[in-house]
Formats: C-alpha cells, sequence, structure tokens
C-alpha cells in the first residue's frame, strides 16, 4: 500500500518521510480559540501527540486552505477534530468536506457538540446580532452603519483595479455539527480539559473504538461524583430560594447546590475534575449533558423545579424565589441553547441587513 | 388554516386525571379527536424533557395534568414537584417565543369528566387560532 | 442505544368489544395498520379479547409465533390490566411484558366521526407498541412480614388499638412514656353525659391484664425506627422507674420526698413530688421516680419497708422487630399564655382541663368546686381559647371537643350547685351529632349563653374582683358580667415532643401542625410510610369515642396489611444505575416516602433504593439529574417512545 505524502507539516513532524501515522484534521468554525488552547496545554503531552500523529490540515497554526483539503483522498484523513459552532456558510462548506474526506469526525468542545455559548444567538432574530455587534456595542463607531455584505466590489480605473471581494454569509441560527454533518464522538467542555482530550486520545489510538456516538474522555457520572463538596450535603437537598455568585458569597467547603446556588454539577457531565465548584464558583455546565438525557435544559428544569421546597399553594414564594434569576434560559442552556429540543426561538427573522452587493 | 387539526399530548396521572378521561368515556361524553394520552403513575413523573421532545417532534400543544394540591395527590406530593418544575418551564417557554396557550398545567380530580372536556375543547379552539408550532419553529421571511 | 432485552416480538390485538369500539373504530383497518409496524409480528382483531377465547388468542400466538411482547389495544387499563397480565403469565410470559391501548374510553367512546376515531386508535396503537419495544420483565418480590406491631401511646387509641391486634392473634408491643397507661381520658373526659372516659379506660385495663400477648413498657420512648413493612427493628429506651411491684402503695417514699414539682395528673390542680402514684387505678399500679427530677438523695430508697425502690436502677434499651407501627401519642392542651384572658395573673382563672379534674372524685378537692378557697357563686366559661385564631397565640382550627365539654360541666355544675350562676361565652356552639341535646338542657338549666362575634372578651382584674367585659352580638350590647370565676375552654395542639417522633418515624404534618394521613379520602388512618398507621387526637382534634374508633382502624389496617404472613412488593418501582449515579442525593429530598438513602459503595456515594418503600410514583425519576433513578414500568426510554410515536416515530 502506498501512502502519498500529503501533509505540510514541516517543523510538526520529524521531517518529511513516509508514514503510517494516523492523519490528523483539527477545523475552528464559531470559535474563541480556547479549545485551541487547550490542545496547547496539553504541554509536553504535545510531543508525544506530534509523535503518533501527522498532523494535516490546522489553519488556526499554519497557512492551510480549502484546497490542501480538497486535494485529498476522500477518506484518507483518520480523525477530523472540529471546535466551534456552525455559524457561517463556509464553515457549512467545510466540515461537510471534511466529513467525506475524514473516516471519524469528532466534534471538539461544547460549540460544535451543541452549540456552545455562541448558540445564545439563536434567541435573537439574526439581524438584531448583526446590529449589535456592528452598531450598537460599546467600542464600535460605525456612523454609516457598515454592515457585512456578501460581495464587496473594488473598483478603481486609475489603478487599473477591479476586484471582487466575497465574503461568507452566516446561516439564520447558529448549529451544533451533528445538525450539519453525521458525527462519530464528541469530547466535551468548554474548553476539554487537556486531561480529557488526553484520556479520548488514548480511546482512539488504542484501536478499541467506543460504539459511535459516544463522549470521549469524560465521566459517565456528573460532576458530584467527584467533587469534594458532595459529601458536605445535608440529608435533603431542599432550598427555598436561588442565589447568583456575583449577589451572594458562596461559603467555602460546603455543597454550592445545597446552598441554594445554581451548581449546574449534578446535571452535567464529569471528567473535569469539577474544577469550577472546588474554585468556589458554581459549574456552568460546560462538559453538556449525561447519556440518556435528550434536552439539557429540561433535565435542569425539572431537577431546580424539585429542590425548590414550597407547595402549590405558596405561588408567590416560588414565583419571587424564580424571579431572583434574570436569565435562567443562559443559565440552563449556556452551552447547548443550539442542541436543544427547540434549538431556537420560535418565530425568528431572516435577516435583511446583510448586503448583496456593494460597491466601492 | 380551517384544515389545521392542532395535535396535543396529554401526560396524565393515573388516579386523578387519567380516570377522569376514563369518566368521560363511560359517561359518553363528546371532545374532538386532538388528544394523545400517556399515562404515568404521578403528574410528578413527567419531565419537562417530554415535553420539549413532543413540541420539537410536532406537538401544537400539550397538557400535564394531576391531582389537586395540596391533598389529592396519592403519592402525596408528587404534584408539588410538577408545579414547581413547569412554573420555571413555562418561564422557559416564554424566553422561547411559544405562546403560552400551548403549554398547561392542569389539575383534573377522578370526578372531573367535564373539566376534562372544557379543557380540551379550550385548548383546540386556541390552538386553531394560533395554528401550527412547526410553522413558528421556521425561520420566517 | 437500545435498552430492548431482546429482540421484540410484538402481537397486537384489537378487541371490538362488541360494537362499543367496532361501532365507531375499524378494528380490522386498525389490526392491518398495527402489522405494518416495526417488530409486529402477528396482529389480530377479536370480539371480546378479555374473554377466554379471546385470551387464548394470546396465549396461542405467545407459544406459537414465540411472541415476547403483548398490546391489547381495548378498554381501559383500569378495567382489564390484572385480567391481561394473568394471560400473559399463564402463557409462560412475564406479566409486565404487556402494555394495553385505550381505544374505547379514550376514542371509541367519545368520538363519532368514524374516520377520525379510526386514525386515532391507529395512532393510539402505534403508540403502545413504541412502549411495548422498550419493556422489560419484571419481578414481584416477597418478603416474611412479622406478624407484631407496636403500638406508642398508651391513651384510649392506642389501648383499643393493641387490644384489637391481640385479639386477634398477633403480638403486641406497647410503648408508654410516661409511668402508666391511661393517657388523657383516664384523667378527664366523658363519651356521654353518664360515662366517664375512666370508666372505659378501667375497662380496657382489665382486657389488657388478662392478655398475654399484650407487653407493655411504660416509662419507655421509642429512639429508632428502621426498616420497611412487615420487617421494622424498633428500639426503645426504657427510663429507670426506681419502683418495682414490690411497692405496697403505702406512700412512706413520698412524705420524705424533698422535690416538688407541678402535677401534671392533675393539670396543675396541685404539686407532686418526684416519687409519687400518678392516680389510683394508674397501670402499672405502683409508685414511679420521675427521672427528670429526681436528684437521687436516697431518702425514699432508706425508708421503704419492702425493698421496692432501687435508686442504681439504669435505662435499658430493648430491640424489638415488628411488621407495623400504630402511632397514637395524642395530644397536649393548649398553654395559655400569661395574661391570655388573664391566666396566670389570678388564681380563679382556671383551665377547662383543671376543671373538669377539679370535679373528678380523686382530685385534690376530692371532686368538689372550690375556687380561690370557696364555692364560687358565678363562674364563666370563655370559649375557643387557643383555637379558631382568637387570640394572638390561636391556632386556626377548631378544637373539636371543647364546647360539649364545656356545656357537660356546665350542667354537672348547676346540678351540684344550683345556686352559681354558669356563664358560657362563646362565638359559636359546636355541640355537633347527639352532643346538641347537651346545648338545649343547658338552656333549660339556665346556663348563660353569651356570644361574641370579632371582638374577643376582655377579662378584667380588679380589686373588686373579676370582670369580663364582652360585646354581646345577639343584643348588640357592651355587657360587664362580674364572675367569681373564669374556665378557659382550651383547645388541643399536637404533643410537644412532635419533633422527636417525626425525626423517628419521618411521619410528616399536615397545614395544622398534627401528623398528616397518607389521603385523606384514599388512605385514611395511615402514615404515607407503609406499615405505619395513626390513631387518635395526635392526627388532630377529636373526642375519646372517636379516638378509640381511629384506634380500631388503624388496627384493622394493620392486621390486614400483616395477616397474609408475606408481603408482596410491587416492582414498577424506582431503581438506580450505580454506574450513572453520583451520590448527588437530590432524589433523597424529593422522595415523600423517605425511601431513598445515600450508601457508599466501593467509597462512592450512590443513592439506595428501600424496595419495600417505594410507592411508584417516579418523581425521583424526574428530579434524577443524570437519568441514573429510573421509574421502572415508566422509564425515560420508555416515555420517550411513547410520545415520539405520536408524531410517527417508532424507534
Amino acid at each position: 500500500m502506498t501512502k502519498k505524502h500529503v501533509s505540510r507539516t514541516e517543523g510538526e513532524s520529524k521531517g518529511e518521510k513516509m508514514t503510517e501515522k494516523p492523519k490528523v484534521a483539527w477545523y475552528w468554525c464559531a470559535s474563541c480559540g480556547g479549545c485551541e488552547e487547550s490542545f496547547v496545554d496539553l504541554a509536553e503531552r504535545l510531543l508525544k501527540v506530534f509523535e503518533a500523529v501527522d498532523i494535516v490540515f490546522c489553519p488556526v497554526a499554519m497557512d492551510f486552505k480549502r484546497e490542501d483539503v480538497e486535494k485529498l483522498p476522500d477518506g484518507s484523513i483518520t480523525v477530523a477534530l472540529i471546535n466551534g459552532g456552525i455559524r457561517l456558510k463556509e464553515h457549512e462548506e467545510m466540515v461537510k468536506l471534511l466529513r467525506r474526506k475524514s473516516k471519524i469526525v469528532i466534534a471538539y468542545g461544547a460549540c460544535s457538540a451543541w452549540g456552545g455559548i455562541p448558540g445564545l444567538a439563536n434567541l435573537y432574530d439574526l439581524d438584531e446580532v448583526l446590529e449589535r455587534k456592528y452598531m450598537e456595542v460599546p467600542t464600535v463607531e460605525n456612523p454609516k452603519e457598515v454592515m457585512p455584505t456578501k460581495k464587496t466590489i473594488v473598483n478603481i480605473p486609475e489603478a487599473g483595479i477591479k476586484a471582487e471581494i466575497e465574503l461568507t454569509e452566516p446561516l439564520p441560527v447558529l448549529l451544533p455539527l451533528d445538525k450539519v454533518i453525521e458525527v462519530d464522538y464528541y469530547i466535551p467542555g468548554c474548553p476539554p480539559t487537556p486531561d480529557v482530550f488526553w484520556n479520548a486520545l488514548q480511546a482512539l489510538l488504542s484501536g478499541n473504538l467506543p460504539p459511535k456516538g459516544s463522549v470521549l474522555g469524560a465521566s459517565q457520572r456528573s460532576v458530584c461524583d467527584e467533587c469534594p463538596l458532595n459529601d458536605t450535603k445535608p440529608e435533603k437537598v431542599l432550598v427555598k430560594e436561588f442565589k447568583r455568585p456575583d449577589k451572594a458569597a458562596p461559603k467555602p467547603n460546603e455543597c454550592l447546590l445545597a446552598q441554594g446556588f445554581l451548581c449546574m454539577g449534578p446535571v452535567t457531565r464529569g471528567g473535569c475534575k469539577s474544577l469550577c465548584p472546588q474554585a468556589n464558583m458554581p459549574c456552568t455546565g460546560c462538559f453538556g449533558m449525561l447519556d440518556g438525557i435528550v434536552d439539557y435544559g429540561g433535565k435542569a428544569i425539572s431537577t431546580f423545579g424539585s429542590i425548590l421546597n414550597y407547595s402549590p399553594l405558596e405561588e408567590k414564594e416560588i414565583k419571587e424565589a424564580y424571579g431572583k434569576v434574570p436569565d435562567w434560559v443562559g443559565v440552563i442552556y449556556r452551552y447547548s441553547l443550539a442542541a436543544s429540543k427547540l434549538g431556537h426561538k420560535a418565530g425568528l427573522k431572516k435577516p435583511k441587513r446583510i448586503k448583496e452587493v456593494t460597491e466601492l | 388554516m380551517s384544515d389545521f387539526e392542532p395535535k396535543i399530548v396529554v401526560y396524565a396521572c393515573n388516579w386523578c386525571t387519567y380516570a377522569a378521561t376514563d369518566l368521560a368515556g363511560t359517561s359518553r361524553m363528546s371532545y374532538p379527536e386532538n388528544v394523545r394520552i400517556i399515562r404515568v403513575m404521578c403528574s410528578g413523573r413527567v419531565d419537562p424533557q417530554f415535553v420539549l421532545q413532543a413540541f420539537a417532534d410536532g406537538a401544537d400543544g400539550v397538557i400535564v395534568a394531576g391531582c389537586h394540591p395540596p391533598a389529592d395527590c396519592h403519592y402525596i406530593e408528587g404534584n408539588y414537584k410538577a408545579f414547581r418544575r413547569f412554573e420555571l418551564f413555562k418561564k422557559v417557554l416564554e424566553t422561547f417565543g411559544i405562546e403560552k396557550e400551548r403549554f398547561r398545567l392542569e389539575w383534573i380530580s377522578a370526578a372531573e369528566a367535564s373539566r376534562w372536556v372544557q379543557v380540551v375543547n379550550e385548548m383546540v379552539a386556541e390552538l386553531k387560532k394560533l395554528g401550527p408550532l412547526k410553522k413558528n419553529l421556521e425561520v420566517k421571511e | 442505544m437500545s435498552e430492548q432485552i431482546s429482540e421484540p416480538r410484538i402481537g397486537v390485538y384489537v378487541c371490538h368489544c362488541g360494537f362499543n369500539i367496532a361501532g365507531t373504530v375499524d378494528v380490522k383497518k386498525v389490526a392491518e395498520y398495527a402489522k405494518t409496524l416495526p417488530n409486529v409480528v402477528v396482529a389480530r382483531d377479536y370480539v371480546f379479547m378479555c374473554s377466554e377465547p379471546g385470551q387464548d388468542l394470546i396465549k396461542k400466538d405467545i407459544k406459537e409465533q414465540n411472541l415476547n411482547r403483548v398490546v391489547v389495544a381495548s378498554c381501559s387499563p383500569s378495567l382489564h390490566e390484572v385480567t391481561f397480565r394473568t394471560a400473559v403469565m399463564e402463557a409462560g410470559l412475564n406479566k409486565y411484558l404487556m402494555e394495553m391501548a385505550n381505544i374505547r374510553e379514550h376514542c371509541s367512546w367519545v368520538h363519532h366521526d368514524k374516520e377520525k376515531a379510526t386514525e386515532k386508535a391507529k395512532e393510539i396503537v402505534r403508540m403502545a407498541v413504541a412502549k411495548a419495544r422498550y419493556l422489560e420483565p419484571l419481578e414481584e418480590l416477597e418478603v416474611e412480614a412479622e406478624q407484631s406491631a407496636l403500638v406508642l401511646g398508651g391513651g384510649v387509641a392506642g389501648l383499643r388499638a393493641a387490644l384489637e391486634l391481640a385479639n386477634y392473634g398477633f403480638q403486641v408491643y406497647l410503648v408508654e412514656k410516661s409511668p402508666t397507661i391511661g393517657g388523657k381520658a383516664a384523667l378527664i373526659g366523658y363519651v356521654d353525659p353518664k360515662t366517664k372516659g375512666a370508666e372505659i379506660v378501667n375497662k380496657m385495663f382489665e382486657m389488657i391484664k388478662e392478655c398475654p400477648r399484650i407487653k407493655i413498657f411504660t416509662n419507655s420512648e421509642l429512639i429508632q425506627f428502621s426498616g420497611f413493612a412487615g420487617n421494622y427493628t424498633a428500639k426503645i429506651r426504657v427510663n429507670p422507674r426506681y419502683v418495682n411491684e414490690k411497692c405496697t402503695r403505702c406512700g412512706e417514699c413520698e412524705e420524705v420526698c424533698p422535690i416538688e414539682v407541678s402535677n401534671e395528673y392533675n393539670f396543675g390542680l396541685n404539686r407532686r413530688k418526684a416519687i409519687f402514684l400518678p392516680f389510683s387505678n394508674a397501670y402499672p399500679p405502683y409508685y414511679a421516680v420521675d427521672h427528670r427530677v429526681c436528684v437521687k438523695c436516697g431518702e425514699c430508697e432508706r425508708v421503704c419497708r419492702f425493698g421496692a425502690i432501687n435508686l442504681k436502677e439504669e435505662p435499658k434499651i430493648v430491640e424489638l422487630k415488628v411488621g407495623a407501627l400504630i402511632i397514637a401519642t395524642g395530644y397536649d392542651p393548649y398553654r395559655p399564655f400569661k395574661g391570655e384572658y388573664g391566666y396566670g395573673l389570678h388564681e380563679n382563672i382556671i383551665t377547662l382541663f383543671q376543671l373538669e379534674r377539679m370535679l373528678d372524685p380523686e382530685s385534690p378537692t376530692k371532686g368538689e368546686l372550690i375556687i380561690g378557697g370557696k364555692i364560687p357563686k358565678s363562674i364563666a366559661f370563655i370559649q375557643c381559647v387557643g383555637s379558631r385564631n382568637t387570640t394572638p397565640g390561636s391556632r386556626e382550627y377548631c378544637s373539636r371537643m371543647c364546647c360539649t365539654t364545656a356545656i357537660n360541666n356546665a350542667i354537672k355544675i348547676k346540678e351540684r350547685y344550683p345556686d352559681t350562676n354558669v356563664y358560657i361565652i362563646y362565638k359559636d356552639i359546636m355541640t355537633y351529632g347527639s352532643d346538641e341535646s347537651l346545648y338545649e338542657e343547658a338552656g333549660r338549666k339556665l346556663v348563660q349563653f353569651v356570644k361574641f362575634e370579632d371582638k374577643i372578651p376582655k377579662v378584667s382584674i380588679t380589686p373588686e374582683g373579676l370582670f369580663i367585659e364582652v360585646f354581646e352580638y345577639t343584643i348588640q350590647e357592651n355587657i360587664r358580667i362580674p364572675v367569681d370565676a373564669i374556665v378557659l375552654s382550651i383547645g388541643m395542639l399536637p404533643p410537644r415532643d412532635l419533633e422527636e417522633l417525626i425525626a423517628v418515624t419521618r411521619v410528616s404534618c399536615g397545614t395544622e401542625g398534627f401528623v398528616r394521613e397518607a389521603h385523606l379520602k384514599l388512605a385514611p388512618v395511615e402514615a404515607p410510610t407503609k406499615g405505619l398507621f395513626l390513631a387518635g387526637c395526635i392526627t388532630g382534634p377529636k373526642n375519646i369515642l372517636e379516638s378509640i374508633r381511629m384506634g380500631s382502624a388503624a388496627a384493622a389496617k394493620a392486621m390486614s396489611l400483616l395477616s397474609k404472613g408475606k408481603l408482596k412488593i410491587e416492582p414498577m418501582i424506582a431503581q438506580v444505575n450505580e454506574e450513572k449515579c453520583s451520590g448527588c442525593a437530590i432524589c433523597v429530598g424529593v422522595c415523600p416516602y423517605g425511601a431513598i438513602s445515600i450508601k457508599k459503595v466501593n467509597g462512592d456515594r450512590i443513592a439506595y433504593v428501600e424496595k419495600a418503600l417505594c410507592m411508584g410514583c417516579g418523581t425521583c425519576n424526574a428530579a434524577c439529574p443524570s437519568g441514573a433513578m429510573q421509574h421502572l414500568g415508566f422509564k425515560d426510554i420508555q416515555l420517550l417512545a411513547q410520545t415520539r410515536a405520536v408524531f410517527g416515530e417508532v424507534r
């Protein structure tokens, strides 16, 4: 079997040579770069990674282009790790391309798995998002209301310049990766911790592939299982109010949920070693839902409603308790709105603000 | 929209609401065909995930129904939990822009067959006015 | 991820129910449709599925077609779920692998458009098939039931319960906190104007003394109670009495005892010593030392000529195995606060309990009405003290027995002291049932009834004597009544040690502060926990007869639970997936039966469901944040499948 050497991995692998190493692609969609940092956070273990694999596509690190992927034979990429939510048409096109070219596609991180924080944009019309981003935020001065344009024509006849720049356009809602292509595995986290990533890699490289659709590298149990505060819980976890960490100080060494803080730990997959609760901050849920749960926010509603200890005759107290939290959807769907059963707000309108053509 | 027949999923607790729906049958009461009843032992069993799944699959309306608080629940307090969960659920539905008429939490005791029929009739009429949910979940021009 | 145990092979049976279903729903079309659904191997229709030949169809198919799931589309499960479960079981299939589709009460009987009804029936069948694909075999557990019960509380309710149980053949352990059984009815109270509660109590004492199956523990408390219905372990602490049966009741110990406290057996009318005889007919019939106030000076031991006193006696812990617990720990009288209608500010203002006790021949006044050293020339009862939201410390409820009691005493006072003016200052007279005749009799005997509404009466204590000022509602005038003595008709409160009771037995309280029954209509006399029953005033104010009746009822329920010798545990209960459970404990607080606890398994916190306590509501499944807790028979995967099937998905 001849191997075509197609990777541009100078400086990243041990020189150009015929290799049987698994080929790895790394792509980012609507991403903050945190997942890339988690990769780097492998620290010394990175060297082992570079020894073991060939990186054939990694635009964050080097000047890879779409053509580099198109040139590869279908199925020749062993594993494509894709992070970030599918926000733009370009993302959609790239991930579909990578799917064709890859044996295994992994949704890396909360955004590609469930839409992540960018998914919260699905509560707004795209026009609202664009206006906020390009006109309303305090750091922007845009008096001419310049908005993204699909095609910009630059015409300077004196200089003999006539050029067209094409910009991709956003999709009306942000999608998680598995709503666009078939996904083989998920690595959870915002970002996945280096240990989780490492565990996932071990599972992949071991040859013993878990069932398709599995979440790799993390726990089958919730964050509570690894949280030292779990043992401090009273016999019954029941609260009379919900607290926010910006308004009330969590007592150290006591279970945050039992104190009334909206700790998502019980609803969230473990594997992170409960980093946030151990820093006295309630878990926000970045490792997503456990197996068998179909809607993370729905489950969170069920849990929080269960522990708020009032009878239906105390409707006023119940409404007051819920009223203390200004943004419930933000709390329960912070990382998973796009993957929720509803996925986005009802009645959204297609954007009008994106122009087709601008001539400069 | 005169052809539109809303589909309503109902989670009915065994001891109260399900018994009431049976009584409506035994009494040969008449009501529209739009409801599909799923039996649970207690309204406290109903997970908001089920309701969201129903909406996502095409339900135009969902009803969760159990025994009257404070004292009728066969399992003492299951309805308390249902009430608390679905109070929060309703807030979340609102943020999602889903009309509040599409979800109901009702207390219907085993004897209240006519209340059951009334609820069905009301909801079908309201949903006919609102139209299918699937339409609202599409992104419009 | 499929949870299907084996590849489902489903048989669907569509019943005509004569014309009841077939008259509206095209049952043949429904059966045809069912055949197209995934995993459906055979689909039939038949005129009466619940009949013998109908059931035989199912049994035959199970055997010949190797079915492992059955769906019966017919009437409501409330009618024939048991029938079809049994049929399926008789054919060798686990009886929980049968699902019913209600196409009669929910379809043919309520719709008239035949086409629409048929379409709906198809969907209902589709939903049942979708759930059936995820059904699992379940096993009923059987446990041995102890043929014994613990009765907590030696008042009339507890005594009655103990006698019923013992007569039936059960071993009964009667546990009473004070040194004597009999409760309050041994001291005060009437069951009818002629018959004192004490007579009933004495009769019950006689029966108990002769009953070998009733073991009495006085001076004892229930300190621990664990296990499940039919198999409870109770720990009793027997506090030292320091006096044994050699006691001859000579009373010499009492003379030398230096400690004096208020005598609760006379409701505070006099004082008693730390070593005392509660009342003449107390049982056990000898002295006791109040271990709470005794200073162990040793004087009583020194003077006792019969060797009946041993101050070195230690508390004992006794462990008992019982099948059921009957809680009959009674009530406490309302405690007026100082100044409430002048209470505590003048010795002539007493409570109803004190008055009735006073009129008993055994009282410090030997049954004479002597208040403030003399027979009062006028005496007024103020009703609803501590009840019906009258004064700031009052409860909301009516204490039920005080009107009858006050009027009964008013009549007796008038009979014995005809010259004494008797007033009853009331808000409403609640002499219900046959007690109404007492109200009439009181009127005939010239007891004066003075009514108030919102403005409660005011008691003035002056050098000239006591006065009651009240806005009399019927004549709409302020009146001022001079009286020699005032009797506050106090109500009933839950017993003072209720918190300890709750901690040990996990019973819960209703809004009024008394212990709550599981369900007023569907499960009276039962506590929510299976095997625990309630009798007497612990659930709320009632009179002596009502308490006795409730004692009988509680005993009957306990007997019915235990008498078969074995108890079946319903298998559609909550189950923990230990691999998924993180011990977050949210389920523990959500279970109304206290069936769930956290145990350590290999160092991990894991939820544990006590099978016999779980009643199968599924609330914990919905609350469980990880889906580790599942309600067997109503699991997430089953209910989701049923939901999705509404819209065509069967997977």
